[in-house]
């Protein structure tokens, strides 16, 4: 385990510099009549004193803006992650049965051929349409994290429902039900836990989802998070804006299938 | 694969062909010019002479719909070739590479496979121009192709064959001229037809985010933006540009025998 620990955790550091170096070097083009050789060396050493310079068009310490805007985007992507795993899991073990997942297919299929703006739009032509008000703190929050919360659910049920379908005919489960096994002790003990480490090991995948999703869902619905604040950044080239967000992306999703991975191990007891 | 799969695969690609003659076809098939405005009177609900409604200035949503599937099936059709040849191919290259540089090269993709493709996407945009949108979908589309492509052609280039080969006396060319030819007639429609499913997807969302075409070229993402004003009121302005939209992703996903919900 500590092996694989440190295998694990070396290539996360490793996958975190590759990210960093595309910050800086997104960060580099906002160089200002410089070399870009010698603005890329400016930034590498301004990021490692944690210096992300400044807004171009705001005038505001990058870091800081990030600071303001990242908890919408936070709240966003925690809420839309919960609602991911409720619609999710539940669908992704119901679907992923024989008889099931067949009458289902075509819905399905048309269904994940819609495009996350899409999807957005329709929730909120239904809000409009059923006066659905939203109050509180959290309220505003609740369509883009439903958006949010659908794309990851697809994604959520198609890794584990694709698990299901390849250990479905596995060579094991007629072994167990040779030794005398009950159907129903074979799944919970033996196929589940493989189909949650499935699930674990696609967590990276899954967090990419997750962040393009915010991306639209902020853009539709109006909400200033770091995902808007990139959009924009990118439409007016304020390059020092851009480059950090581009790493606390790169960051969340890589540190998520380094979890992810970490779990599998736990749940499954082979590496992934 | 089974029946029932290769049943939905050919009828995706059968979906695709008659996309293709229909962006052929587009100026024949379209009632009026793209573009065309005050054709009838703004947001008619579909009726009889406009089937699809009018819009906000009065242009025939139908012809506007064919011309921006033929724009949008055009460009991720560029884009998706740009994501084959950058991603795909090579990833099959790169697995074939020594040791050290397969392993370079496969870090450094992975780096940018972190950034999720819609972000990596725009970034490319706003680093080159929005003329170039199906170039920077396709090159955000490719870090996952080719990590894709990389992880089996490695496992082909370290199989109990390839090692049986290169003790014969076979070169390396040779091999990879052979697993190329099984890579072409196993892998490459279903590559494309994936390659298809995703450009599709990041090609309209540039367009709806603003980083994609600009008029008089509206594509179904540039639609679906401009309708963001008047949809509450006039649904038919968004719901087929988005309905055809969703069309061409599930041809191109059924033709790429993607599992329902799995990612392109």
């Amino acid at each position: 385990m500590l092996r694989f620990l440190l295998k694990e955790s070396g290539r996360w550091a490793l996958a975190l510099l590759g990210a960093l170096a595309i910050a800086v070097a997104v960060a580099a083009m906002a160089r200002r009549g410089q070399r870009f050789d010698l603005a890329l060396g400016r930034h590498v050493l301004a990021f490692l004193r944690l210096d992300f310079g400044t807004s171009a068009l705001t005038g505001a310490e990058a870091a800081a803006e990030i600071a303001v805007r990242g908890p919408v985007t936070l709240r966003i992507v925690l809420l839309g992650s919960l609602i991911a795993a409720l619609l999710g899991v539940p669908l992704g073990l119901l679907l992923g049965t024989g008889r099931l997942r067949r009458a289902t297919a075509p819905l399905v299929q048309t269904v994940s051929s819609a495009p996350v703006f899409c999807a957005g739009l329709a929730l909120a032509f239904a809000a409009r349409r059923l006066g659905f008000a939203v109050q509180g703190e959290w309220g505003p929050l609740l369509l883009p994290a439903l958006t949010v919360g659908l794309a990851g659910a697809a994604a959520i049920q198609a890794t584990m429902r694709s698990a299901a379908a390849s250990y479905h005919d596995a060579p094991f489960r007629a072994g167990l039900r040779r030794l005398g096994l009950p159907a129903l002790e074979i799944e919970r003990v033996h196929v589940v836990p493989q189909i949650f480490a499935s699930l674990l090991r696609a967590l990276g995948e899954i967090m990419l989802t997750l962040l393009s999703a915010a991306v639209v869902s902020e853009w539709v619905f109006g909400q200033h998070g770091i995902a808007d604040l990139f959009v924009h950044s990118l439409a007016l080239q304020d390059w020092n804006m851009a480059a950090p967000i581009v790493f606390v992306f790169a960051a969340a999703t890589l540190t998520a299938g380094f979890v992810g991975r970490l779990c599998c191990r736990l749940v499954a007891g082979t590496e992934p | 694969m089974n029946t029932w799969r290769r049943v939905l695969v050919v009828a995706g690609w059968s979906g695709l062909g008659l996309v293709a003659v229909a962006v052929m076809l587009s100026e024949f098939l379209a009632r009026w010019p793209a573009g065309s405005e005050r054709v009838g009177p703004p947001l008619l609900a579909p009726s009889a002479p406009f089937p699809f409604g009018t819009d906000l200035l009065g242009r025939d949503v139908l012809s506007e719909t064919i011309y921006g599937m033929s724009l949008s099936a055009t460009q991720a059709a560029e884009a998706a070739l740009i994501a084959l040849v950058a991603g795909a191919l090579m990833g099959f290259i790169g697995a074939r590479l020594p040791r050290y540089l397969a392993a370079l090269l496969h870090w450094a993709v992975a780096s940018f496979a972190a950034i999720p493709p819609l972000l990596l996407a725009l970034l490319l945009v706003a680093l080159s121009s929005r003329g170039l949108c199906a170039v920077a979908a396709g090159l955000a589309a490719a870090p996952l192709a080719f990590l894709r492509t990389f992880e089996r052609a490695r496992r082909e280039s370290l199989a109990g064959h390839a090692a049986h080969a290169r003790a014969t006396g076979i070169s390396g060319s040779a091999l990879l001229n052979r697993d190329l030819t099984y890579e072409f007639r196993d892998a490459l429609l279903p590559t494309i037809a994936r390659a298809l499913a995703a450009v599709a997807i990041i090609l309209s969302t540039l367009s709806f985010l603003g980083f994609g075409d600009t008029p008089p070229h509206r594509d179904l993402g540039l639609m679906i933006a401009a309708a963001r004003s008047s949809y509450f009121t006039a649904w038919w302005t968004a719901a087929f540009p988005a309905l055809a939209l969703m069309l061409l992703i599930l041809l191109a996903r059924l033709a790429a025998g993607l599992d329902e919900g799995e990612r392109p």
